[in-house]
């Protein structure tokens, strides 16, 4: 268990230091999506699967948006410039704010 | 004036009365018409209008012009070995292809014309020469070969529709020719008459080297079989069954049997040339509708989950009359490849009938569909195709409660992509600032 917590202090520390700012801003925005789809799962386990099409789009407007996030945080990482030369941090906001209006016509549509 | 009021009624009259009813009768001689007179009388008071020609008569034909001269085919000749004219077992199968209904009795010498249309019907005849023998079950006036046989009515089919009456009723018959074997893959053949189980059929006065065809309950003495096309055909193996002889003889089995004055004989073969000859258990769809509950005629389509109602209603020929058709066992498919609702219709009237279901939550191509095929009854099969379609876009439950947290969810994502865009840009306006400085 000492082990556990030591790895994951030094994990924090590590985290807190090295990390940009604005990689701390995604992932809490992704935890905030995360913690969103749990809470909508386990309803659904403790309800059921009644009105199934509205639980479909509200999990999958969490599930979509998480992966959207993940790209964005992909695109926007300094780490990862070599990779996505073409691609600047601007335009990687415009292609996630796209991709959004998509995600959320068809979820709006479909969650009845 | 009045003359050719009277011909038109009498030409009318004259089509009605001959219209089902044309029989040709093929017999071996002319002798078998005096030997068998009661049968033929029984279908001349009938309405039948009989046409008797030898059976080798090189005049046969059964069609001209590809309309059918005959509704009706009986063949008294046992022993002929080639049709005359253009009668063949081709034409013959074509003959009942075509919806016409045949009755052929056989004998022990059964020529080999008659075993090839046999065996075209799924029945086989035993081997020439052969009889149906019983050496527990003959009949007092028999002469020691145990072939002449006494039939108890349990051994008739227990069809009511077939035999006219219940079969408990009818007296025991006489009987004496050879057996038939039914294709057991056949399902469409009917056993109407079947040996005791103490029967097996041979060649009499011979020693029994290898296995008899037929044993037992196995050989048939009467087999009937109503094709797919609701074509009858009645194949005896005995032609002395439909005999005067046999239809007023007395009836004592040898074995110290009660005797009965007349055979059941007459009224058997009469019953079932009705049956053959479809005045019996003859079955039409007269009318079918359908419409949701609470409407009178068919929508263009139906939503799944409506309530349905169908109605139909059925008719049996009696006595050339179509009547209503009582029963209680019709049943109703809701089909969809497979059935997704079987259900019993209700009776509403004399020979209406009803079923209300609910449509299944599946939308797709359906049809209602009753199959209702019963010993003795031609086929009643009908199919009404609808299409069933699922709810349309305004027709779902909107705002359910128990929905909200998806809702919520669904709608936090977007303000949550709102307001972190804001941060992410603010943001990212800073981090240049701090990185120039």
């Amino acid at each position: 268990m000492a082990n556990i917590g030591s790895v994951v202090s030094k994990f924090y520390s590590e985290y807190s230091i090295k990390t940009p700012k604005k990689m701390k801003i995604i992932d809490a925005y992704l935890l905030y999506i995360l913690l969103t789809g749990i809470v909508q799962f386990v309803y659904c386990l403790l309800v059921g699967t009644f009105p199934f099409n509205s639980f479909l789009s509200g999990f999958i407007s969490t599930v979509g948006s998480f992966v959207l996030a993940v790209c964005l945080r992909l695109q926007v990482n300094p780490e990862n410039k070599n990779q996505f030369q073409d691609i600047s941090p601007e335009r990687g906001y415009a292609d996630f704010i796209f991709a959004h209006v998509v995600l959320h016509l068809v979820v709006m549509n479909f969650i009845g | 004036m009045k003359f050719p009021v009277l011909l038109s009624i009498f030409c009318i009259f004259i089509v009605k009365s001959t219209a089902q009813f044309r029989t040709l009768v093929l017999l071996d001689n002319q002798v078998i018409r005096e030997t068998h007179s009661i049968f033929f009388r029984s279908l001349i008071d009938r309405g039948y209008s009989l046409t008797y020609k030898v059976a080798d008569d090189s005049t046969l034909v059964l069609s001209k012009y590809g309309e059918a001269l005959y509704d009706n085919l009986i063949v008294f000749a046992p022993s002929v070995e080639e049709f005359g004219g253009v009668l063949n077992v081709d034409t013959l199968t074509q003959f009942i292809d075509d919806g016409g209904n045949v009755l052929i009795a056989g004998s022990s010498v059964t020529g080999d014309v008659l075993r090839e249309l046999a065996s075209e019907c799924g029945f086989e005849v035993d081997e020439e020469g052969a009889y149906v023998i019983d050496h527990l079950n003959y009949d007092v006036s028999d002469e020691g070969e145990h072939t002449k046989l006494v039939v108890d009515n349990e051994n008739l089919i227990d069809s009511s529709v077939i035999l006219g009456q219940p079969r408990q009723k009818i007296a025991p018959l006489i009987y004496e020719g050879t057996g038939l074997l039914a294709d057991t893959e056949n399902q469409l053949v009917l056993p109407l008459i079947t040996g005791h189980s103490t029967s097996y059929s041979y060649i009499p006065g011979q020693k029994i080297k290898e296995y008899p065809h037929a044993v037992g309950k196995d050989t048939l003495l009467v087999a009937g079989l109503q094709a797919r096309n609701n074509a009858r055909v009645i194949f005896s193996g005995s032609l002395s069954f439909f005999s005067d002889e046999f239809f007023t003889a007395s009836v004592q089995k040898a074995a110290n049997g009660q005797q009965y004055e007349k055979s059941g004989n007459q009224d058997v073969a009469i019953a079932l040339s009705q049956w053959v000859f479809k005045e019996h258990g003859q079955l039409r769809v007269k009318s079918v509708n359908h419409h949701k509950a609470g409407e009178s005629k068919p929508p263009s389509e139906y939503t799944i989950m409506d309530n349905a109602v169908y109605n139909i209603e059925v008719e049996i020929l009696n006595g050339g009359k179509w009547e209503p058709f009582v029963a209680n066992d019709i049943q109703l498919e809701f089909v969809r490849i497979d059935p997704f609702i079987r259900t019993i219709l209700k009776k509403t009237q004399n020979g209406s009938y009803e079923a209300k279901f609910k449509i299944p939550d599946v939308y797709g191509v359906y049809q209602f569909k009753v199959d209702y095929d019963r010993v003795g009854y031609t086929r009643l099969y009908s199919t009404t195709q609808v299409s069933v379609r699922p709810l349309q876009h305004t027709q779902y439950e909107r705002f359910i409660f128990s929905a909200y947290p998806y809702y919520t969810g669904g709608f936090s994502m977007m303000i949550g992509v709102f307001l972190f865009s804001f941060v992410f840009l603010h943001f990212k306006d800073e981090d240049k600032k701090s990185k120039s400085d």
